[in-house]
């Protein structure tokens, strides 16, 4: 018999014997659902500054694109495909590295600039889907991860994160929530910033 | 390092080293108290826990068909499923992937799954290098010790301890500040990841709904695991499953709240399938493996609900007995109260059959559990089964007393003339208060701790004085 067979006759013989107590559902708050998009910048901006993250504000699609200019410098930089990226960010740095460029050139990348598929307010969570012009090295490998976020993603909780793009996560192949910037408390519970990931996070909340 | 046989010695050892005990008191009321300030944070706690829990009972009940949905599940995402019976079976199945991808190096993230197979020491005998990249593991890889507690494996550990094996590892200058210390594993380990060819990781959750693995870490390195080299391996416990993503929500509110005081981890990552067509990273092939090892017994016997736990560590930090001892003494990968259910449940009472008594059944692990286990119901039923099958010691003398007293006890004349017997003779031997030594069977209890004297008068003779002086009759 296939280990396979040999593991789900045990368990199905097992669940005959073994008891496994009930639960009764509970009814959870359903407050997130009514905050509106004001509400939920407001909470996201206050999570983020709990984080030790960088954020900045902006109202137009150039103020954008100049504090992504004034924040990058001459920095080199590695970054989501032009076409990913939103508010036309993607072409104010023609010497940026992308996904097709090799992995030693991009792990030399000093900003990784993305976009955000959504963002979670209760956390202060970007939320990062993999696929076309959108690697996940540019927010892994550099040590300052700068993350542009529309106005219109941020969504209240996981909760309601997992419902509205429940088909574009089912689609990807992986999706990534990154809350803050890169951390361990292993040695003597000292909190430590970028130990693999990037020991920075800056966010732009665009229009 | 491997542990010594047997319980009793374990712990003493543990008792004689002071730092030892220092630093898990610290470590431990530290994360305590993080724990509270960070349920606060929730609205609702209690009825999330609630909800937790009802999602990873659901899980276990009918295990054998989410598994089997599961497993539909991560197939049609494009995922390579394997099962294994025992740690050999997993062992063997990984060192095959790796050989067929041709892997020399491996990177894993924190899986306490391939600690309970010795999966390093397997893939090394096949000359595969195998690299933890967890900070905590890497220093407890580095020195060959064991880690020591869920979530924080090297909490027995000084700076300088780090600093050490580093600086005699590493060839790197003597550093004992953690920040430096970082550093120099984020340079040596980031060589690692560019290089290997096959990532290993564990699994926090699986998704039965849409053959979704979810992970969580801190550090980046499960991403980085799961991201960089061209072949991603996930090894799992067969009891990690969830019904849904909106169950997936669930338990990860409670989750990171209760491990490390966060609201959620830094970095939490759902894996649904190798890259797509069209990503431009992300490994070819994703292989799972499900490692069975002894779950599927414990699902058939007394203690089926420790299936349903998340591995937060919460328990280890309220447990009385850990605080004192530690994660070593338990003498396996999982200790504390969780550890003291699991390990006999994959390991065998007849090795392990002491730890269910290694706790005062003083509930504070049930308190703090995000999901509500009953750890006292479940080590009381392995005491039971202890005895029942003789794999732990009861002596005749244990045996002869508790009958004496049974005897004595369910006869209330003698039962007082015997109470107040023994408290004038306990009273006799009491200094300021304390009883350091008792004689002959009653010495084992004060071997290691003291007995307080007993009251002047017993609860049964201030109750009568009590109903006289109100006028009534007992």
């Amino acid at each position: 018999m296939s280990a396979r067979a040999s593991i789900l006759n045990r368990i199905r013989r097992a669940e005959r014997t073994g008891h496994v107590p009930t639960q009764a559902p509970s009814a959870l708050p359903l407050a997130a659902a009514q905050a509106s998009g004001a509400d939920n910048l407001r909470r996201f901006a206050a999570e983020l500054q709990a984080l030790g993250v960088d954020l900045f504000i902006e109202d137009s699609d150039d103020a954008v694109r100049s504090r992504i200019v004034a924040l990058v410098g001459s920095h080199p930089v590695l970054q989501w495909d032009a076409a990913a990226l939103p508010y036309d960010v993607g072409g104010l740095f023609p010497w940026a590295l992308t996904g097709k460029s090799p992995r030693d050139a991009q792990a030399s990348a000093e900003i990784g600039i993305t976009g955000a598929d959504a963002a979670i307010a209760e956390t202060g969570s970007l939320v990062l889907l993999s696929g076309k012009d959108k690697p996940r090295a540019a927010s892994l490998l550099p040590p300052t991860h700068l993350a542009i976020v529309r106005r219109s993603a941020l969504c209240a909780s996981m909760g309601e994160c997992f419902a509205a793009h429940a088909d574009a996560i089912a689609r990807a192949a992986c999706c990534t929530f990154v809350t803050g910037p890169s951390r361990t408390a292993d040695i003597e519970l000292t909190l430590t910033l970028g130990v693999h990931g990037p020991g920075a996070v800056i966010v732009v909340v665009g229009p | 390092m491997e542990p010594s046989g047997d319980f009793a010695v374990r712990v003493k050892e543990a008792l004689a080293d002071a730092h030892l005990r220092a630093a898990v008191t610290q470590a431990t009321s530290q994360l305590g108290s993080r724990r509270l300030l960070a349920l606060a944070t929730l609205d609702e706690a209690d009825a999330w826990r609630d909800a937790a829990r009802a999602a990873k009972l659901d899980a276990i009940r009918t295990l054998a068909d989410n598994l089997e949905k599961f497993e539909a599940r991560l197939i049609a995402n494009g995922a390579q499923v394997h099962w294994a019976e025992t740690p050999d079976q997993a062992n063997r199945i990984i060192a095959t992937i790796a050989e067929r991808a041709g892997a020399r190096c491996a990177v894993k993230s924190k899986s306490m799954v391939s600690e309970e197979t010795h999966l390093n020491d397997a893939l090394e005998a096949c000359g595969i290098e195998a690299v933890e990249t967890d900070l905590g593991e890497y220093i407890v890889q580095l020195r060959r010790d064991r880690p020591s507690h869920i979530i924080a494996p090297i909490v027995h550990l000084t700076r300088a301890d780090v600093g050490k094996v580093m600086h005699e590892r590493l060839q790197v200058p003597y550093t004992d500040d953690p920040k430096e210390l970082a550093s120099i594993a984020r340079r040596k380990l980031r060589h690692d990841f560019l290089r290997a060819d096959l990532g290993i990781s564990g699994v926090n959750f699986g998704v039965v709904e849409t053959g979704t693995l979810c992970l969580v870490t801190n550090e980046g390195n499960g991403r980085m695991v799961t991201s960089m080299p061209r072949v991603h391996v996930a090894l799992m416990g067969i009891e990690k499953l969830v019904p849904t993503m909106a169950d997936l929500e669930k338990c990860l509110k409670v989750l990171a709240r209760s491990a490390t005081g966060q609201k959620i981890t830094v970095y939490t990552t759902l894996v649904r399938g190798p890259r797509g067509p069209q990503d431009s990273d992300g490994p070819e092939e994703l292989h799972v493996v499900l490692l069975d090892n002894g779950r599927s017994d414990i699902r058939g016997g007394d203690t089926a609900e420790i299936l349903a736990c998340i591995r937060c560590g919460a328990c280890l930090n309220a447990c009385p007995v850990f605080r004192t001892i530690g994660g070593h003494a338990y003498g396996d990968i999982y200790p504390g109260p969780v550890g003291a259910i699991v390990t006999p449940g994959l390991r065998g009472m007849a090795a392990f059959g002491e730890l269910p008594h290694a706790s005062s059944l003083c509930g504070a692990c049930r308190e703090v559990c995000p999901v509500r286990l009953d750890i006292p119901k479940m080590l009381l039923a392995l005491r039971g089964v202890g005895v029942k099958t003789r794999t732990v010691p009861s002596p005749l003398s244990l045996k002869a007393g508790l009958k004496l007293f049974a005897w004595v006890a369910s006869r209330p004349p003698i039962y007082r003339f015997a109470a107040r017997a023994v408290r004038f003779a306990l009273a006799a031997r009491a200094r300021r208060g304390w009883i350091s030594t008792l004689p002959g069977l009653a010495a084992g209890w004060t071997r290691s701790r003291d007995f307080k004297a007993p009251p002047s008068k017993s609860f049964q003779e201030l109750w009568q004085a009590r109903q006289r002086r109100n006028g009534s009759t007992p």
